[in-house]
């Protein structure tokens, strides 16, 4: 073990280290729908295969619902955020995501979801399918576009705010000996974050199992196992794992602002201290490059009250 | 800054051109300054009574009649109040800004116009938000709002915007149309859309439609919620009621390129 645990909170020791997060892009949008159930569902789908900008092109969650009082179009709605490596990155994604995805779920209207003076062409692309019977509408600063599909009409704004302060990779590492209560303490974890507005937790239920390290022994892999947090592989490779530690699961951040990060990480490891060892959790760490490589540093110790 | 009242002293006798009344212009300066800045041959002090008032960038114009024309030409910010009627042009190439005219309107109100909010407690001549001979497009932004009737020919190469009438319009609103929506709770008088390329019409009945306008049928459109919404928080008090779920869509002229529409609510 080499991680410098010099606290503990509960019962469960936290890491003096620091997650190293990355400048990003990032953007969001308000998706609205007859119902509740459809909003999501089409939010759902456009932020599908959307867990980590190296394999998906884009990392994408949902930030939260929004009640129909507070939508464009007074229907119920989602927030949804995507982030990527640059605006000119993210617009493909936008284009192919709200083309393939909310376009074609019923009911649906798409509009933005972040005041910025940057802005992206949200509607280049979906509003072609159109055909030349697209229409276009501008109400005071803001234009929109109708257009024709099977179902009616398809709403979706011109452009989408976006900004460049974002912030990428925030993250908690939580090891346990009971990998049923190490589950169940990281998704209360995931729970308190996703309370917070402006961030996601983008990878399944917000959870990582297989946190990766860079490089691999392999030619063109990108990314490997990071074979120092992998429980069974405890002895035969460095680790930094304690004897007992079963299995560790990550919780990855992404967040419009480096405030609304750190806001993340402190909720989410007050949610884990909270619980504390009762569930089997032992250890708090964080993932990082040694500081190099990120520039967004995140200490555990700023967050133990 | 503080703003002005400007009170003609007598009813003019021919046309007057009040073109040159600015708002922020004239706030800049005293009472006694303004009644000293030449004006159609004299000063107008000379025609006006011109006293200091609290409202911030905001100018009053009081005892006007239909004779004075161009109040708010050029509008770009601040507050116009006309107490009394307004002539021809009120309004034209506005840019921002508020212009409310407690009366009546004439001819080419917000002719021209590219932002900014017109209102009118009264009715309105011809040639709403239209263009005027010679140019290319009429209204290409911002909101008037009428709460009486309006005459011909509202929106005459309209682009963009949002006209609003409580009442009815006259023959041919929309006429030559390119963009924008008039919504008129009154409904539509004789030939609306005439040439219509494309635009929305709003309202719950038109007089004497077009043959070149084909029924779409009964639709729910989410645009129509964002056109409520936005004319709402524009217009306060001011604003209709918010349109119906269902309207029966008519696409139009199909003489042009028929990407207009007349959505009748009633």
């Amino acid at each position: 073990m080499t991680g410098s645990q010099n606290m503990t909170v509960n019962g469960v020791a936290i890491d003096d280290t620091f997650a190293e997060a990355f400048g990003m892009s990032g953007t969001a949008l308000i998706i609205t729908a007859d119902s509740q159930k459809w909003a999501n569902i089409a939010a759902t789908t456009m932020t599908g295969f959307g867990t980590s900008v190296i394999g998906c092109g884009a990392e994408c969650g949902i930030d939260c619902e929004v009640p129909a009082s507070e939508t464009p179009d007074g229907r119920p709605g989602v927030r949804v955020l995507i982030f990527g490596f640059s605006p000119d990155a993210i617009l493909p994604q936008l284009k192919n995501r709200v083309g393939q995805c909310v376009l074609t779920s019923p009911g649906s209207a798409c509009y933005n979801g972040l005041e910025s003076a940057q802005r992206l062409a949200l509607s280049a692309g979906p509003r072609f399918f159109g055909d030349g019977w697209q229409m276009s509408k501008r109400f005071g600063g803001r234009r929109f576009w109708r257009v024709p599909v099977m179902d009616g009409e398809f709403t979706i704004e011109d452009t989408v705010g976006v900004t460049t302060d974002a912030v990428g990779g925030g993250n908690l590492l939580i090891l346990g000996r009971d990998r049923v209560g190490l589950l169940e303490t990281t998704e209360t974890a995931v729970a308190a974050i996703n309370t917070l507005p402006d961030v996601i937790t983008p990878f399944p239920g917000g959870i990582v199992r297989s946190g990766s390290k860079v490089g691999s022994k392999y030619k063109g892999a990108v990314a490997s196992t990071n074979n120092a947090f992998c429980p069974t592989l405890r002895g035969t490779t460095k680790t930094e794992l304690d004897p007992d530690t079963i299995a560790v699961l990550e919780i990855v951040i992404d967040g419009l602002t480096s405030k609304a990060v750190s806001d993340a990480m402190r909720v989410g490891l007050k949610a884990v201290t909270d619980i504390g060892a009762a569930k089997g959790v032992t250890r708090v760490s964080a993932g990082n490059y040694g500081g190099k490589l990120g520039q967004h540093h995140y200490h555990l110790k700023d967050y133990v009250a | 800054m503080s703003g002005l009242r400007l009170r003609l002293k007598s009813a003019p006798v021919g046309r007057l051109d009040l073109s040159c009344l600015q708002p922020t212009v004239l706030a800049a300066e005293t009472a006694a300054n303004v009644a000293r800045m030449p004006f159609e041959g004299g000063s107008l002090g000379d025609l006006f009574e011109i006293s200091a008032i609290a409202e911030v960038d905001t100018l009053i114009i009081a005892g006007t009649t239909a004779a004075c024309d161009g109040i708010g030409d050029h509008l770009k910010s601040g507050t116009i109040v006309v107490e009394g009627d307004a002539g021809s042009y009120a309004g034209r190439f506005m840019k921002g800004g508020r212009l409310d005219i407690r009366g009546s309107a004439g001819n080419y109100l917000g002719s021209g116009m590219k932002g900014g909010l017109i209102t009118v407690g009264g009715s309105v001549g011809n040639f709403v938000g239209a263009m005027t001979p010679g140019e290319k497009f009429g209204m290409a932004g911002g909101v008037i709002r009428v709460g009486g009737d309006i005459g011909e020919r509202a929106g005459d190469r309209m682009r963009r915007g949002t006209i609003v009438v409580k009442g009815k319009t006259g023959a041919a609103a929309g006429s030559r149309m390119a963009g924008g929506t008039i919504w008129a709770e009154g409904g539509f008088g004789p030939a609306a859309g005439t040439l219509m390329r494309r635009g929305t019409l709003i309202g719950p009945k038109a007089e004497q439609m077009l043959a070149t306008f084909s029924d779409c049928g009964e639709h729910d459109m989410v645009f129509l919620r964002l056109i409520s919404r936005f004319v709402a928080a524009e217009l306060g008090p001011l604003a209709p009621a918010a349109l119906p779920a269902r309207v029966r869509r008519y696409a139009g002229d199909m003489a042009t390129i028929g990407k207009g529409e007349l959505l009748l609510t009633g």
